[in-house]
């Protein structure tokens, strides 16, 4: 017996002992940093507020940050939709068929993000083949490089590729509404459109939003996209905190600007678990 | 009613296509050269692949990229088992287990970019050097989640009567986790390592604040892509994607039984 309990409180202590060197000293060293400075190139460890008051003072971070959210809300929504509109249909084809698109929606989650990006490129660049397919179609004679290097074509990328989540997220939620229910109300009367407002979205509901949430938490903190289809002009929050561990080099300001990203990140996770649980589902919990 | 459904069912099938096809085009681009917006069939070559491999630096790359798939790989499943056993014993307190699920889960579910920055100034802070090692390491915190999630999935659905039954008939704790729980977890472990090799493969983010001088696989392609869209890079690519394909095939096969159930 004292050998199994010497056992486990070795168990214990590593467990506990990589999970603080690995997890709980990162998270605290970052929160430590945004208190910093910098000066002449090396990091000064005296602690301030300088680089907060700096965050909350300058319009510029701010600026950046309100475009940043709003491009993320867009992508969001734009994969919400689109997502509900494939997991339907998707939901509605025959077991076999079914479960090879839902796998086949899965799969480009396995693809590395940078080569999504890359393929955006290929996609929307001067020589892309947008350009090609509409000169092709007559639409314009000449290619035209308005496609890339802006913030649409930022959109475009992280569209392409979060709606993945989008789609598996609301997927399950359709698949666990009883095929009963549907058939109940329309046996009382309910049309296609009451069905589905009635219905459908809601019990969808709670497991669609945890795909906005995906949507939303990795398109705000993203800076792959912008940095590599965004150009000159593609500036967002994710791209502005990357540039403070580079050129700029004032870690401390990259981690008090992250704090800031961490903040909204778990704003919108509390939002998301409230939603995807509501209150109806709770009380039905055993 | 039915022109809605026509066009919705159109958006469906379009948003599906498009998920695939400008990864296709940018593999096409690879074997085939493009003039004038058509792809010149009768110009299909390994030219670029050739080429690829002759490039001692990407070579290097892909070299770094196994070694830190591998060793991050190993060490995930060792810490998961470990821990995702520790928080499934009854004795563990439940005050503990949900404190290290949400400390595994952690750098997984927070942006990249902090879970990247964390790691960078700590590492600096504890003179631990920018590098592959440091790369391992960061793969390591990052995949956990994945390993111990799985893995804790199935322990709780393990029936406790098994190790009773094996401590019973005079098993010890050592030959009752080699002969009892490791064949029950057997499925768990594979999936978890497909999944966290092809995340370590393939993770950039995290990899940029703490890979200093050294080279993954696609913090080379990040590196190549800053200067444009080439048959070369798009061969990369198309070899990286190959990778992908081979492990989620695996996946796949592990699988197959199981979806077909699902399917009935």
């Amino acid at each position: 017996m004292t050998a199994h309990w010497f056992s486990a409180a070795i168990w214990r202590v590593s467990i506990w002992a990589f999970l603080l060197m690995a997890v709980l000293i990162p998270i605290g060293a970052f929160l430590v940093y945004g208190f910093f400075g910098v000066e002449g190139g090396s990091i000064v460890y005296t602690l301030s507020l300088a680089n907060y008051i700096e965050v909350a003072s300058d319009p510029v971070y701010r600026k950046v940050l309100g475009k940043t959210l709003r491009i993320a809300a867009e992508v969001s929504v734009l994969c919400f939709v689109t997502g509900y509109i494939v997991a339907v249909f998707i939901n509605r084809q025959r077991p076999v068929l079914k479960y090879t698109l839902i796998f086949a929606v899965a799969i480009p989650l396995m693809m590395s993000y940078v080569i999504k990006i890359y393929s955006m490129r290929g996609l929307l660049g001067h020589t892309g083949f947008l350009n090609q397919f509409l000169i092709w179609i007559g639409l314009i004679d000449e290619p035209l490089s308005v496609f890339l290097f802006n913030l649409t074509a930022v959109r475009m990328t992280l569209v392409f590729a979060l709606v993945p989540f989008s789609i598996l997220t609301t997927f399950v939620g359709l698949e666990r509404i009883p095929g009963a229910t549907i058939n109940a109300a329309r046996d009382l009367g309910a049309g296609p459109i009451r069905i589905f407002w009635t219905i459908v979205l809601p019990l969808s509901f709670p497991s669609a939003v945890v795909g906005v949430m995906f949507t939303f938490v990795l398109s705000v903190g993203d800076f792959l996209a912008p940095e590599l289809v965004g150009g000159v002009n593609g500036l967002t929050y994710g791209r502005l905190i990357f540039s403070q561990f580079g050129i700029a080099f004032n870690w401390p300001l990259g981690a008090a600007l992250s704090l800031v990203l961490m903040v909204l990140s778990f704003a919108v996770i509390a939002v998301a678990g409230r939603l995807s649980n509501p209150g109806w589902l709770r009380r039905e919990d055993p | 009613m039915k022109p809605v459904r026509t066009l919705l069912n159109t958006i469906a099938i379009l948003t599906v296509f498009l998920l695939y096809a400008p990864i296709f085009l940018v593999m096409l681009t690879s074997f085939f050269s493009v003039r004038r917006g058509k792809i010149i069939w009768e110009s299909f070559s390994f030219n670029w692949y050739a080429k690829l491999f002759s490039n001692a630096e990407i070579g290097a790359a892909v070299l770094s990229s196994i070694k830190v798939g591998i060793v991050a790989v190993t060490a995930t499943l060792v810490l998961s088992l470990a821990m995702s056993i520790y928080t499934s014993r009854a004795r563990t307190p439940r005050w503990e287990r949900t404190t290290i699920s949400a400390l595994v889960f952690l750098p997984f579910l927070l942006p990249p970019i902090i879970t990247g920055m964390a790691l960078l100034v700590t590492m600096k802070e504890m003179g631990i050097a920018r590098g592959v090692n440091a790369v391992i390491l960061g793969h390591v915190v990052f995949v956990l989640a994945i390993g111990f999630r799985t893995l804790q999935t199935r322990l709780s659905m393990l029936d406790p009567a098994l190790i009773w039954a094996a401590r019973d008939l005079g098993a010890g704790p050592w030959r009752c986790f080699f002969q009892v729980l490791l064949p029950q977890l057997a499925m768990p472990l594979a999936t978890s390592a497909i999944m966290s090799l092809a995340i370590s493969f393939d993770e950039t983010m995290i990899t940029l604040f703490i890979v200093g001088d050294g080279m993954t696989l696609p913090i080379r392609l990040y590196g190549m892509m800053r200067y444009g869209f080439t048959p070369e890079i798009s061969a990369l690519v198309t070899l990286v994607l190959l990778v992908t394909a081979i492990l989620t095939g695996a996946l796949a096969i592990l699988y197959r039984g199981r979806t077909a159930s699902i399917a009935e």
